[in-house]
């Protein structure tokens, strides 16, 4: 008995705290593309899983299924006026989908230059600051989109503190049930 | 799989899911013996744990439920201990969402007590060796039954949201095949080393 309790605990133990069992979808902007990939928490990417996007509450975008590495891509018709949610279905029950804001496309393809009130002056330096605009929303989308994945990954990480005071919650609830039931009727 | 996450099933679905959950919770501690606390409390942990380990299975990813051996050993008291669970599942890891508590509570305990109820007498009768094969098939059919009441619950809310066949089969065999040969080893072992632990009532 001893020699199966020491087993479980010391199984219990080398249980990595990043395997888990919940479907997250990361999403995120590069050019006018929407791409991202729907995973696992610490338990693989969810391949040829079907994917819809929509605009606003119900304008469908697009629909697919994900690839080997379960992504998926897709390319809204400019300018994006509402918010962006990717839905992700593996058909057997997991569901989960995530939104991009609106403001997120909103950089500078969003902002229409003559909407402002044209200076002659203003109107010619407009095409090369919009250029260099570009290339710095581009510059800067690539060095933040690896943060924004490890981000996303770790707010979904398990945490062993976590599953261990879920064990020994259970084991307090316990001790309180017998303690409560040994009140009622003076033990059995 | 199993745990079915806030905002996708509709209220009818939730309110019943939570109404049968409540059932079977208040009319297993109606009848709540000491003895059964700590049974009830190893397998609610085992099953708290075990939802932890996935293995990826093409487009999903699948893990042990234990709701066969749960339904043999506990009866009627799966009912708290895997709402226990999962209560702590949700709070401390985000899995399903408390509003399908209930739902996910009934989907997964359920076809484990009805199994137990069935099969769980012929399992303490028998010998060892056929108490295990009994146990797989209460294990493996226990694992089915959970992902028919899913597919259920999706498609009573949403027809968006129905699970494909041919899907479900992949990602619940395997589940299932691993889902026997847990429980068929954990009641062989019991059955010849402490019969009395897979007994219901004290005799």
């Amino acid at each position: 008995m001893t020699r199966l309790a020491l087993s479980i605990v010391v199984s219990l133990l080398s249980i990595q705290p990043a395997l888990a069992h919940k479907l997250k979808v990361f999403a995120t902007i590069e050019g006018e593309a929407v791409t991202g990939y729907a995973f696992f928490i610490g338990g693989g990417r969810a391949q040829g899983a079907k994917w819809n996007a929509v605009e606003g509450d119900d304008t469908p975008l697009g629909e697919g299924r994900t690839d080997a590495e379960g992504r998926f891509i897709l390319v809204p018709p400019q300018p994006v006026t509402a918010d962006i949610r990717v839905t992700i279905d593996t058909e057997e029950g997991h569901i989960a989908s995530a939104t991009l804001p609106v403001t997120r496309f909103g950089g500078v393809a969003a902002e229409p230059s003559e909407a402002e009130t044209p200076t002659v002056a203003k109107k010619e330096a407009a095409p090369a600051s919009e250029e260099t605009a570009l290339l710095v929303e581009a510059a800067v989308q690539r060095q933040v989109e690896p943060l924004l994945e490890r981000i996303e990954a770790m707010d979904s990480r398990l945490r062993y503190t976590d599953m261990m005071s879920g064990l020994f919650l259970i084991a307090g609830l316990a001790g309180m049930v017998l303690w409560a039931l040994g009140r009622k009727d003076g033990g059995r | 799989m199993a745990h079915i996450p806030d905002g996708i099933l509709s209220a009818p679905v939730l309110i019943g899911g939570a109404v049968i959950a409540a059932g079977g919770v208040a009319m297993a501690l109606r009848r709540l013996e000491d003895r059964m606390v700590p049974r009830a409390a190893i397998l609610s942990a085992a099953f708290f744990a075990g939802s932890l380990i996935a293995v990826p299975v093409g487009p999903s990813s699948v893990h042990l439920l234990f709701t066969g051996l749960m339904g043999v050993m506990l009866g009627l008291m799966a009912f708290p201990a895997v709402l226990v669970a999962l209560l702590l599942q949700t709070v401390l890891f985000g899995f399903g969402g408390l509003t399908t508590l209930g739902v996910n509570t009934v989907n997964i305990a359920l076809p484990g007590v009805l199994l137990g109820l069935a099969l769980g007498p012929a399992i303490r009768a028998a010998s060892p060796g056929r108490a295990a094969m009994l146990a797989a098939v209460c294990g493996a059919l226990s694992v089915a039954g959970t992902g028919a009441l899913v597919a259920l619950s999706l498609w009573l809310s949403s027809p968006v949201f129905v699970p494909v066949a041919k899907i479900m089969l992949i990602t619940y065999l395997p589940l299932a095949l691993g889902e026997a040969a847990v429980t068929a080893a954990a009641v062989g072992f019991l059955s010849r080393v402490q019969p009395a632990a897979l007994r219901l009532v004290a005799t």
